[in-house]
């Protein structure tokens, strides 16, 4: 009788059902897509700076893991002084952009060094650049873009010519020389970052101890097992970004359940008034509220899904290299957070409900 | 008439028709010089001012009065919604002047059943729905038998899976009775019941009253301002200013 109740009850206002349900499926959806959205750019990126072969990446020193957000340009001339450590065998300079309308990192890089760290691109298609205005991009660019070789391809103002396609996992997906991108972006003999390559990698650690001793408050990292390194954990920055978001989700569902459930409270006065001289126990009235509020989240929860699925086939559709990962275990907390904002939100109309005078709410108008 | 009503007044007993001439009956209600002040900020409004009087088992009386001169709130003191200033109000032996909120709650769950004057059932629940939700709320469960008897008797079978806005007035108040009795309680309380009716439906509703007392002894007290209504009961209380000016028990 009591799911009977609340359900007729949630269908009975079918606006006001439908403006709470679309806020709580906002709510759902951000915190799925944000945290969705920040773990995958997070992964692609591991799993690409992985997959350039080195065994060290020297940052300059504060520089994030999450490498799309520091440009923090050093000098290229340390690269000397890198190389005279033992063990290195190879040291390639990466000037780094962040491409916003597109959303994605350019590689700055001398293909010779490049080349010598990484063991060489797999071309499907095409060559090395050899000259300032050549570009390589990856296969899932190329089709994701349509960009052919021999192609003239503007991109950041300037018109590059793509010389070969290879194969994706390398870093970036659209390569540059970097003196070129040096140019486009005011950073003349800067680079974002060096990859090293030793020369045996158990090597590696010795190397990093000495590069430390060094460069003592660079950023040195080992790239092996890169990919554990990036969680948000290990970046404060963005721990506060998703905790931030998901804060604001709560707010969103905190208020709309709140405002919602006050205006329900005020308008069933009466009804609360009759279910008091049917009664109906404090317990009673306020599992029906709570009963109602939760209700309403779990199938705004359930319409917070779905919204983030078409949203996610949408931006793939307008951005195709993007990765948003949405986990199951993601999608879960997100309902659970949905869950507990609104049921906070309906805390004080509970108890406004419940401490409403049985003949002042029979007399209500 | 149907048959099955006629079945439920072939078995049930009126109480008043088993109580032999002479003998005492412990009443069900009882007022003891019952007082409820209002306080409007410094303002003191007495709407009772010390009401003595009793209701025995399968009595149906009829409270009438002036607008204003305390019958509502003499209803909701005896039903438990609202406490007495001063004085003692007996339901079936329980002090409700010593009980808590809570306990008052409990008792109106099982003794007590209210019909309003506005109806006052729940919109978006249907005919059946808003009768089940009392006996959801009683804690026994649904009884389709009791259930069965109830709305047959009231006339409702075929009305059940109407929502309220898709009934009549009378068919209504028909509910909102239905739910009332539904849980057996030993006194029903009506406060104006026919005052949103027309003329046609308010013979239906008091018909249905007196029938609910006459055949299942159930003992009501009617809140009415209508002489005509209040001919229904067997007793009629007369009230003016928060007192009972007439029709109390003697001594």
């Amino acid at each position: 009788m009591m799911r009977e109740m609340v359900l007729r009850n949630v269908l009975h206002r079918p606006v006001r059902t439908a403006v709470c349900l679309l806020a709580v499926a906002v709510e759902v959806s951000v915190v799925v897509l944000v945290v969705g959205l920040t773990t995958g750019l997070l992964t692609d990126t591991a799993r690409r700076i992985e997959g350039v072969g080195a065994d060290i990446m020297l940052q300059p020193p504060a520089a994030s893991a999450f490498i799309a957000f520091s440009s923090a340009p050093m000098p290229m001339k340390l690269r000397e002084k890198i190389a005279q450590v033992r063990h290195i065998a190879a040291v390639a300079p990466v000037l780094l952009q962040f491409n916003a309308s597109g959303l994605e990192i350019v590689y700055g890089i001398e293909p010779g060094s490049f080349r010598e760290v990484s063991g060489g691109f797999v071309f499907h298609k095409g060559h090395d650049m050899e000259h300032a205005d050549d570009m390589i991009v990856d296969d899932v660019y190329a089709a994701t873009h349509r960009v052919r070789v021999g192609q003239t391809y503007r991109y950041l103002e300037h018109d590059f010519q793509v010389v070969g396609i290879v194969e994706h996992g390398k870093g970036a997906r659209i390569f540059v020389p970097i003196e070129t991108l040096q140019e486009l972006s005011a950073t003349h003999d800067k680079a974002s970052l060096f990859f090293i390559r030793c020369t045996r990698p158990e090597h590696t650690e010795a190397v990093m101890e000495e590069l430390r001793g060094i460069f003592p408050r660079y950023e040195i990292r080992p790239l092996k097992e890169y990919l554990s390194l990036m969680t948000a954990t290990d970046l404060p920055g963005l721990n506060s970004f998703i905790d931030s978001m998901i804060a604001l989700a709560v707010c969103i569902g905190f208020l709309v359940i709140f405002l919602s459930m006050y205006t329900t409270i005020m308008e069933r006065t009466r009804q609360i008034g009759v279910l008091k001289s049917l009664g109906a126990s404090n317990g009673y009235i306020a599992e029906a509220i709570l009963g109602e509020s939760a209700t309403l989240c779990l199938m705004g929860s359930v319409c917070g899904i779905g919204l983030s699925f078409l949203l996610r086939a949408l931006a793939l559709a307008k951005w195709p290299n993007l990765t948003i990962l949405m986990t199951p275990g993601w999608i879960l907390r997100a309902v659970v957070i949905a869950l507990v904002g609104g049921l906070l939100g309906a805390l004080y109309p509970t108890w406004l409900a419940c401490r409403k005078d049985p003949v002042e709410a029979l007399a209500f108008e | 008439m149907t048959a099955a009503q006629s079945g439920t007044r072939a078995t049930i007993i009126s109480i008043r028709d088993a109580q032999l001439p002479g003998s005492y009956v412990e009443p069900l209600l009882k007022t003891e010089q019952l007082w409820k002040v209002y306080r409007t900020g410094k303002v003191e409004v007495p709407a009772l001012q010390g009401v003595t009087f009793e209701v025995l088992p399968g009595e149906f009386v009829a409270v009438m009065g002036p607008s204003g001169c305390g019958k509502s709130t003499l209803l909701h003191v005896i039903g438990g919604l609202a406490q007495a200033t001063r004085g003692r109000v007996l339901v079936d032996g329980n002090d409700l002047s010593a009980m808590s909120d809570a306990e008052r709650t409990k008792l109106r769950r099982h003794k007590v059943g209210f019909v309003f004057q506005r109806f006052n059932l729940l919109p978006a629940l249907d005919a059946r729905g808003n009768i089940a939700l009392a006996q959801h709320i009683h804690g026994n469960g649904f009884d389709p038998h009791r259930f069965e008897v109830v709305t047959r008797l009231l006339g409702l079978t075929g009305r059940l899976h109407h929502k309220p806005s898709e009934l009549s007035g009378g068919e209504q108040q028909r509910v909102a009775i239905a739910r009332a009795i539904i849980n057996e309680p030993k006194i029903l309380l009506a406060d104006e019941p026919t005052g949103s009716l027309d003329t046609a439906n308010s013979t239906l509703v008091l018909e249905m009253l007196r029938q609910l007392n006459r055949d299942l002894g159930q003992t009501v007290v009617m809140i009415t301002h209508n002489p005509e209504a209040a001919a229904y009961g067997n007793r009629i209380v007369h009230m003016r200013d928060g007192v009972i000016v007439d029709g109390a028990p003697e001594g």
